[in-house]
């Protein structure tokens, strides 16, 4: 185990992160392509302060703080896809193009 | 050589693989267990047992199964999630190009020591002290996220707003 295989681990989680963002359709994917970025993070703060000598303490406070807003932030995304699937019956991201306008395709769409 | 690493490592990179991979998305939310399970593993070896703990605590105990409760009550079945190929090869040249650069990055990179510090027995007390002491602004604004995430997950998904109260009376 040394700091370059830590990093590279965390650099392909948050890849993995960044195609399950681009890729997915569903709401519930992106997120969880979010906590893997988020995850990919927290692996590297622990890494530095593992492997550089720092104050051991702050990585971790960083680190729970972080787990934190993360849980915050999965709630509220998640209330907000409730709320989705009840007014538009469906989560796909490529029918949320409601602030794009009046185009042609929403009314086709609806 | 200390294959606990290694074995976190795969554990957490086949999780991922499996949370991106799967099509039905209740199947994702599981790897993304076995991954966040993974990642607590990587963070016991990196002597930190007690963000592993609640890593585990709080991601995999509360995160995945509120995921999993999303799945069910939107009970979303996306046949229409593998034919999109052109998204999908997108995403993979823009994840792979990203890794390509920070890999580069991390080969050129000149990190000051490469040696494990093994002086931190006692950092669980010094998180204690330090997080009601000099960290206490991080501390406080978090515990005030956390109530508004609360509160305002609570007022997003109500059915309807509130109907006055003589008006409850007269519709009853």
């Amino acid at each position: 185990m040394t700091l370059e295989g830590t990093l590279l681990l965390a650099l392909m989680l948050f890849c993995f992160g960044i195609y399950a963002v681009l890729a997915r359709r569903n709401l519930i994917g992106i997120l969880i392509g979010v906590e893997l970025m988020l995850n990919a993070a927290n692996i590297n703060f622990l890494a530095f302060s593992h492997f550089i000598p720092t104050d051991p303490a702050v990585a971790k406070i960083i680190v729970l703080v972080v787990i934190g807003l993360a849980a915050a932030e999965a709630a509220i995304a998640l209330a907000i896809i409730l709320k989705l699937y009840r007014q538009r019956s469906s989560i796909d991201v490529d029918a949320m193009t409601l602030l794009e306008g009046t185009g042609a395709e929403e009314a086709s769409d609806e | 050589m200390s294959y606990d690493f290694a074995i976190a490592a795969v554990v957490t990179l086949a999780g991922a693989l499996l949370a991106i991979s799967q099509a039905n998305i209740l199947h994702a939310v599981f790897g993304l267990a076995i991954s966040l399970v993974g990642v607590a593993g990587i963070f016991f070896t990196l002597n930190s047992p007690f963000v592993a703990i609640m890593e585990v605590l709080i991601y995999v105990g509360g995160i995945a199964v509120t995921m999993i409760f999303a799945v069910m009550l939107s009970s979303v079945t996306n046949p229409q999630e593998k034919e999109n190929v052109g998204r999908r090869l997108m995403a993979a040249v823009a994840a792979g190009t990203f890794f390509v650069g920070g890999a580069l990055v991390l080969h050129h990179a000149e990190f000051a020591d490469g040696k494990e510090l093994l002086n931190s027995e006692h950092s669980l007390q010094a998180v204690g002290v330090n997080l009601l002491n000099r960290y206490n602004l991080a501390f406080e604004t978090l515990s005030v996220v956390l109530l508004l995430a609360i509160v305002g997950a609570i007022v997003i998904v109500r059915k309807e707003p509130a109907m006055p109260a003589d008006a409850e009376e007269e519709a009853a």
